[in-house]
């Protein structure tokens, strides 16, 4: 186990910051923090200069970040403790270019909305929040109008994040709760098609594993693969990897309108592997690489571990300790890790209480 | 372990690991002394409780036995603090306020390297596992901490101390 060689940090917002966020497909890097302000940075040079800040968004803590993948221009939600969210956008076409507006706000939650997350398709947004709700709302290509599709009310506690599948219309939500859940389009409505119960305290992030070229290939010739993974991590100091092993009902049974089938859609996913144990407090981050297919994990302990799959005899495998830093930030929590890709190589993105984000090579 | 060599833009700095940053922050030697116990219970006993017009040490709510303090003194590692408080009645509705109040004035005093947890005492309240929950979720504390109406009851609370 070695430690990595070298970090950057960026510094500039005044409190925590609570994720790190960047584009699918452009160099552009996003940081929130509990001082109410967005961070913008460019990730296409070597000293990631800022492009952009975006003040006077909302009265409390930022709590979460999303990028829009789709758009001409770059577009972000911002989820915050105000209870509301709202979304922004690059002005023009320049590159990189620091005028950026107010597009929305989108308002419905009763209190802190704790996470935001775009369909890959960027026709819905999800967002959750501690009124234990999940709203799906579609949103129209100018970011102008937000409508509500679906509220969801299912988990029993706060909902602390929320993420999509990288290719299909399929969201998972963590919570207070102790479960993940995963949600599905039906009939224009949203509706829970697995429940993946195993740990024990707050599920607090969760992440699809990245698909391979040969997976998207599947996807685009409609053969309706199964195959899809899930890492979670949680306050009772686990990361488990969760299985999809089954679709049962939905587009699995024809062409007929679910109204006349017998069994609604509904998803088999079982617990695949619980990652080695690294973290001695709450895991409050998990990001699954879409490189090298590596997780990372961090939480309150301050430290960031970077897990590997080590193929095994007979078709099996099995994760293991790559690397770890202790302290990344000093004698502080840690509250997001995220992979970036530039190129050929990755770097690990992290978010600290210090107020700092640093970006270590790997 | 590599230090870049480009000079360092205003916004960007590097280093070879966290120690650097100890080294550029070098405290006084007082600050290399462990905190105990006793110092906990000097910071909370003096907080008044929401109803009653007696501080937390004098109603027994929180007692000395019942912290627990693990430091090294290093200032370059993270410390733990555990409180358990006993709520005077076992359906407190203020367990969760107190414990906040009791959060808040810790971070307030301590230095940020100390990580705060704050549990009822086993057996003393009817929804213990459901207040330690809150008690220790950061993010409902963050979010309380935000909230005008609440941090005004928690400064009454801690008017009291020193």
């Amino acid at each position: 186990i070695e430690e990595y060689d070298r970090k950057t940090t960026l510094v500039g917002h005044q409190d925590r910051v609570w994720v790190a966020t960047a584009h699918p497909t452009l160099p552009l890097l996003a940081t929130c923090s509990g001082d109410k302000t967005v961070r913008i940075y460019s990730l296409a040079s070597t000293n990631f200069p800022l492009i952009t800040v975006l003040n006077d968004s909302h009265k409390r803590s930022i709590r979460s970040i999303a990028w829009k993948p789709t758009g001409d221009l770059p577009s972000i939600a911002l989820g915050s403790f105000d209870s509301s969210v709202s979304v922004w956008g690059q002005e023009n076409s320049d590159e990189p270019s620091s005028e950026w507006s107010f597009l929305a706000t989108i308002e419905g939650h009763e209190n802190e909305v704790k996470s935001v997350a775009w369909s890959s398709n960027g026709y819905f947004l999800a967002t959750c929040s501690r009124d234990k709700s999940i709203w799906v709302w579609e949103a129209d290509e100018m970011n102008e109008e937000f409508e509500c599709l679906s509220v969801l009310q299912d988990h029993t506690q706060d909902v602390k994040h929320v993420i999509w599948h990288p290719i299909e219309e399929l969201f998972a939500s963590a919570s207070y709760d102790d479960t993940i859940r995963l949600w599905k389009e039906e009939d224009d409505d949203w509706a829970c098609v697995a429940v993946l119960d195993g740990h024990k305290s707050t599920v607090w992030s969760t992440d699809f594993e990245k698909l391979s070229s040969e997976l998207k290939q599947a996807y685009q010739n409609n053969e309706n693969p199964i195959h899809a993974r899930l890492v979670s991590g949680s306050d009772d100091l686990t990361c488990r990897v969760w299985k999809r092993v089954n679709i049962i009902g939905g587009s699995a049974s024809g062409n007929i309108p679910s109204t006349f089938r017998s069994d609604p859609v509904s998803e088999e996913w079982i617990e695949d592997s619980v990652l080695p144990a690294a973290h001695t407090r709450t895991i409050y981050s998990v990001s699954w690489s879409g490189l090298s297919g590596r997780i990372a994990s961090t939480g309150a302990d301050g430290k960031i571990v970077i897990y590997k799959e080590e193929n095994r005899p007979e078709n099996t495998s099995e994760w293991v300790i790559e690397k770890y830093i202790e302290r990344s930030h000093g004698v502080h929590e840690v509250n997001c890790v995220t992979w970036v890709t530039k190129g050929e190589e990755e770097y690990v993105i992290s978010a600290g209480d210090d107020s700092l984000v640093n970006i270590w090579r790997v | 372990m590599n230090i870049s060599s480009s000079p360092a833009p205003s916004l960007v700095y590097d280093n070879a690991d966290s120690d650097m940053e100890s080294v550029n922050s070098s405290s006084p030697e007082s600050e290399y002394e462990p905190i105990d116990s006793q110092e906990i219970y000097d910071l909370i006993a003096t907080i008044s409780d929401p109803e009653h017009p007696l501080s937390l040490g004098q109603l027994s709510v929180v007692n000395l036995p019942h912290i627990q303090v693990i430091d090294s003194g290093n200032p370059d590692e993270m410390a733990e603090v555990l409180v358990e408080i006993t709520p005077t009645i076992t359906h407190c509705s203020l367990a969760t306020l107190i414990g906040l109040g009791l959060r808040v004035r810790l971070e307030r005093c301590l230095p940020s390297r100390y990580r705060i947890t704050i549990k009822v005492r086993a057996g003393t309240h009817q929804s213990e596992i459901q207040v330690n929950k809150q008690l220790n979720d950061k993010e409902r504390v963050a979010a309380a901490c935000e909230n005008e109406q609440l941090l005004g009851v928690i400064s009454n609370m801690l008017a009291t101390c020193k």
